[in-house]
């Protein structure tokens, strides 16, 4: 298990004398969750009654109680206007960051969580730091949002951008280590229970002892560690909005 | 001892060094979180689904200095 740890199925390709590599496990992983939330989308979104006069269907009960509950939950900061606009954009992060946690408990060789990989990871933070100073300068002012660097006195000037640029390195390496020492961690913890069971001869019990310590090694960092990332994930991105406008 | 073994054993001594240091901070802080919850769970029992929702997402944030030597740590043992 841990000698699939560093194994990666990488593609080289050049482009102009660049050496570009892409990492295609990750890649599957990334655009397979998002056919799953796409598609998810549409099956609920088909379920909607086209009069909004007509008693709802179970589909769309379902869909108005899954967004209050995110509104309240992951928005509960922002004001209501915006809390509405951004609905979408932190509950898709939310729902992407999840799944692609999630994606690490399939017992298929090569398939790991995309969040593993520092790439995407900071991919979604740059994201995220770009819809703070998009929103910071439509809610405030581009000249007022600017001006926020220079507060509480002007020569604070390199702290503040060095903590925007901190904060934003900090939500990428936040997902990025619970998630790849989740992954360590269960390879490491698994092999060494093999190990030990062989050492103490008990070896006829080694697929019983194997499949339960794999099983709670999953349950805990691949469905409970990576919910909790998510969420703390998602939150942290609609702070960081909620702190841009205020 | 070559040089290069001298300086892949500096790597993993030094990768544990970073892990071993690094947890404590974490360790201690989401301790103190967890006791302060607990208190006030046992003050309010009616507050504690917010209380431990609470708890766990700072908890989640204290965790990140932690993660930073693990990320460290990787990084000599994997990359560097």
């Amino acid at each position: 298990m841990s000698g699939q740890l560093g194994k990666k199925l990488i593609l080289h390709l050049k482009v102009g004398g660049v050496d570009i590599a892409f990492d295609l496990a990750v890649m599957a992983v990334a655009v397979g969750v998002t056919l799953l939330l796409l598609l998810l989308s549409w099956w609920l979104r088909r379920g909607l009654p086209h009069d909004p006069e007509a008693p709802p269907t179970r589909r769309a009960a379902f869909l108005a109680a899954a967004m209050e509950l995110a509104e309240t939950q992951l928005l509960g900061g922002l004001p209501g206007r915006l809390a509405r606009d951004l609905l979408p954009f932190i509950t898709t992060l939310f729902l992407y960051v999840l799944l692609c946690n999630w994606a690490s408990i399939l017992p298929i060789p090569y398939i790991a969580s995309p969040t593993q990989d520092v790439n995407v990871t900071f991919s979604l933070a740059i994201m995220v730091y770009t819809m703070v100073h998009v929103y910071g300068a439509r809610e405030r002012g581009l000249k007022k949002h600017l001006r926020s660097y220079l507060e509480p006195y002007p020569f604070l000037l390199p702290m503040n951008l060095i903590g925007d640029f901190g904060r934003t390195l900090s939500h990428a390496f936040r997902l990025f280590g619970n998630i790849l020492g989740g992954a360590i961690l269960t390879a490491i913890v698994l092999e060494l229970a093999g190990k030990a069971m062989r050492y103490l001869f008990l070896a006829p019990f080694a697929l019983v002892g194997g499949v339960a310590v794999g099983t709670f090694l999953n349950l805990w960092f691949g469905l409970f560690v990576g919910a909790i990332q998510a969420l703390v994930f998602a939150l942290l991105a609609s702070a960081y909005i909620q702190i841009a406008v205020e | 001892m070559t040089g290069a073994d001298i300086v892949a054993a500096a790597k993993y001594l030094a990768a544990g060094i970073a892990m071993g240091l690094g947890a404590i901070g974490p360790a201690i802080g989401e301790g103190i979180a967890a006791a302060h919850a607990l208190d006030g769970m046992a003050r309010q029992p009616e507050m504690e689904a917010s209380l431990l929702r609470t708890m766990i997402i700072g908890q989640a944030i204290t965790e990140s200095t932690g993660v930073y030597s693990l990320v460290v740590a990787i990084i000599l043992i994997f990359v560097a």
